[in-house]
């Protein structure tokens, strides 16, 4: 800078400069994360491999959901070419590709592609519980990796993901009841009782849940509380 | 420090447009998936699948949003030299709003103009933020864009609203230049150059005899126990002179950041800056399209920015035949020196040049053409180019006969180097 100092600029410079690694490292991570678990659930669902009911249509479905999910949070950072009035053929096609990257909505292609999967193997509950962890996990941390937000932004979606984790192991249980005769009318009379179930169970849930204590809230039944009262029990006047 | 103007701050209230987030819209996939696979596949397995999505959705329905928000941007300052950061300060007031435990929360994202380079992230989140910016070239620079998107606490939507920030006005770097040009006779002004008469100065002038009068103090003791008689020392008188800063803005050849008008301003810049701390009235005339726009010589260290802004509100273009010889006397006062910019291209102004040097004007031109005509291979584009540049030469050749200095400054070194010849003895001003 040649010209006439204007600003003391030590100060700029400092906050110019908080692109920390650790920030770096961060986002890294979570955008692994987020692929590691979308590539988790699809091999929990693809194996063992089955050759039936469009399975491999399913597949190539998963597999490109994730991959190309993977490769938007990996692009996210990357700028957009400035438009200018005669872009060569390799911008263009490069505008293009990010853009597609960018606008097509391929998670949601890899949860159905994936879920297809999975019903495609015979009735196993607790692989289906699993795979449905996985994939709400997966969901999130797509979510936080492609808003740049820390994982503590899930915190007050806390009890609710926890009342989520306890109707799928309800969804499971109902799985895995023996059936009361063969038939399809056996079968969809299962579906319907343990569908009334979850419903029931996600209705009445939430206000048990909400009078549980919190932890660490600074409400009246915290523990922080209590230790502050006996503190103040303790300075006081009355000694 | 550059002044700042007036009410830097920008107040806008923005309408926020609410949409479901891609989250929102992939947990919907995953929940209507497992139900639809649970009652096609009659496997209630699939439906435990699709409860917590649903539950998520279900936690998160839509609640009263706030239509439109108030962002305050101010940056630290509205003016700054090329490649200075200035910071921008973004604030968010929701009060109006009806968010006061805070339920959203606030992504900022910039997207720089034209020549603005982003210093450090361009997003934060928080309510408050700061974006550290740098101007890449002189002119009147759009900061950029400023997006705004608010999230619930169960990010299931999402509000947009976006900015434009406020405008900066981004002078030139001047080039360093710490010697000057001083005219042999100046005028019976008080100033800092010696002069060649003498008076109450402080550079030693020489040796007389005493006459009455004379302090008692400016006598020379060793010098009259040699004579016999009384002598004083003389001193050079200080003087100050006028100087006029001619920049040529109709021609603007080269590459972008180092064209001809790039460094016209630049030398223009930093030529004010050196005859302005040396006390000298320094003025400018912009030859440009409509004719030539001037401001009088004058004295201060505002003075500066006064001829940068004056000669950035200039247009550049082909000048339709401005000439110097209708400007008023204060514009050009009469044995001023006449510091031009000028890449010598145009005609017209190497005739206007002329004119003036005929009209007794002391003119030094600082040759700022950088570039060339391409380089090709057939001989007609060889013998174009061999023939240009002996016109160019010719220019150069015809100024310097007529006792105008012309030197050749390519941007990047100091202005004292090629103007060394000229600032080491006092220039003739020939009449």
């Amino acid at each position: 800078m040649s010209g006439p100092a204007t600003r003391p600029v030590g100060w700029l410079r400092a906050v110019a400069g908080t692109v920390s690694m650790r920030a770096v490292a961060s986002a890294v991570a979570m955008r692994a994360a987020a692929v590691l678990l979308g590539a988790g659930s699809l091999v929990w669902a693809a194996l063992p491999a089955v050759h039936r009911g469009w399975s491999g249509f399913a597949l190539v479905l998963a597999i490109a959901g994730v991959a190309a999910g993977g490769l938007r949070l990996a692009l996210a950072a990357v700028p957009v070419p400035e438009d200018s009035y005669w872009p060569s053929p390799g911008l263009r096609v490069w505008r293009a590709f990010l853009e597609v990257v960018r606008q097509v909505p391929w998670e949601e292609g890899a949860v159905i592609g994936i879920v297809w999967l999975e019903v495609l193997h015979p009735s196993r509950p607790w692989h289906t519980a699993v795979l449905g962890a996985g994939l709400i996990a997966y969901l999130l941390i797509t979510h936080l990796a492609e808003s740049d937000a820390p994982l503590a932004t899930l915190r007050p979606q806390a009890r609710v993901l926890g009342l989520g984790a306890a109707l799928l192991a309800l969804g499971a249980g109902a799985g895995m009841l023996p059936a009361a005769g063969a038939g399809a009318g056996s079968a969809l009379l299962r579906l319907v009782a343990a569908g009334a179930l979850i419903v029931a169970a996600g209705l009445v849930l939430p206000y048990v849940a909400r009078r549980l204590p919190r932890w660490g809230a600074g409400d009246s039944g915290g523990i922080y509380n209590r230790r502050q009262g006996t503190t103040q029990r303790r300075a006081g006047p009355d000694g | 420090m550059i002044p700042n103007g007036p009410g830097s701050s920008a107040t806008t209230e923005l309408e926020l447009r609410w949409r479901s987030s891609r989250h929102a819209r992939r947990l919907l996939t995953l929940g209507l998936a497992g139900l639809f696979f649970a009652v096609v596949a009659r496997r209630p397995e699939f439906a435990g699948l699709a409860a917590p999505a649903l539950l998520l959705l279900a936690a998160g329905r839509a609640r009263r949003r706030p239509p439109r928000i108030t962002v305050r941007a101010e940056p630290t300052t509205r003016r700054a030299f090329e490649g200075e950061r200035l910071a921008v300060d973004v604030a968010l007031d929701m009060t109006g709003a009806g968010d006061a435990d805070g339920e959203y929360s606030v992504r900022w994202r910039l997207h720089p103009g034209v020549e603005i380079a982003p210093v450090g992230p361009t997003a934060a989140d928080g309510r408050q933020a700061r974006f550290v910016v740098s101007p890449e070239r002189w002119g009147r620079r759009q900061i950029g864009t400023l997006e705004v998107t608010l999230r619930d606490r169960w990010r299931l939507a999402e509000g947009h609203a976006s900015m434009t920030l406020p405008r900066i006005d981004c002078y030139p770097a001047p080039a360093p230049q710490r010697t000057t040009v001083v005219l042999r006779r100046l005028p019976n002004r008080l100033g800092e150059h010696p002069a060649r008469t003498s008076g109450e100065g402080i550079e030693f002038s020489g040796v007389r005899e005493y006459v009455p009068g004379d302090r008692q103090r400016s006598i020379n003791w060793a010098a009259s126990t040699r004579r016999g008689r009384l002598q004083v020392n003389t001193f050079a008188a200080e003087r100050s002179q006028d100087v006029v800063l001619l920049v040529d803005s109709t021609s603007d050849v080269g590459e972008p950041g180092s064209s001809a008008l790039d460094l016209a301003l630049r030398g223009a810049g930093a030529a004010a800056r050196a005859y302005l701390e040396a006390r000298d009235r320094v003025g400018v005339i912009t030859y440009q399209w409509s004719g030539a726009t001037w401001l009088a010589p004058a004295l201060g260290r505002r003075q500066v920015y006064r001829i940068i802004d004056s000669m950035l509100a200039s247009d550049a273009g082909y000048a339709r035949g401005a000439s110097f010889s209708r400007l008023p006397r204060a514009a050009l006062p009469p044995g001023a020196l006449v510091v031009v910019f000028s890449p010598l291209l145009d005609q017209r102004f190497v005739e206007a040049l002329r004119d003036m040097r005929e009209r007794g004007f002391s003119l030094l031109v600082v040759d700022v053409l950088n570039t060339e005509p391409p380089a090709r291979r057939r001989p007609e584009d060889r013998m174009a180019r061999r023939i240009w540049r002996m016109e160019q030469e010719a220019i150069r050749f015809s100024l310097r006969e007529l006792g105008v200095p012309v030197v050749h400054w390519n941007g990047e070194e100091s202005l004292d180097l090629p103007l060394a010849a000229h600032t080491r003895r006092p220039m003739a001003a020939r009449r």
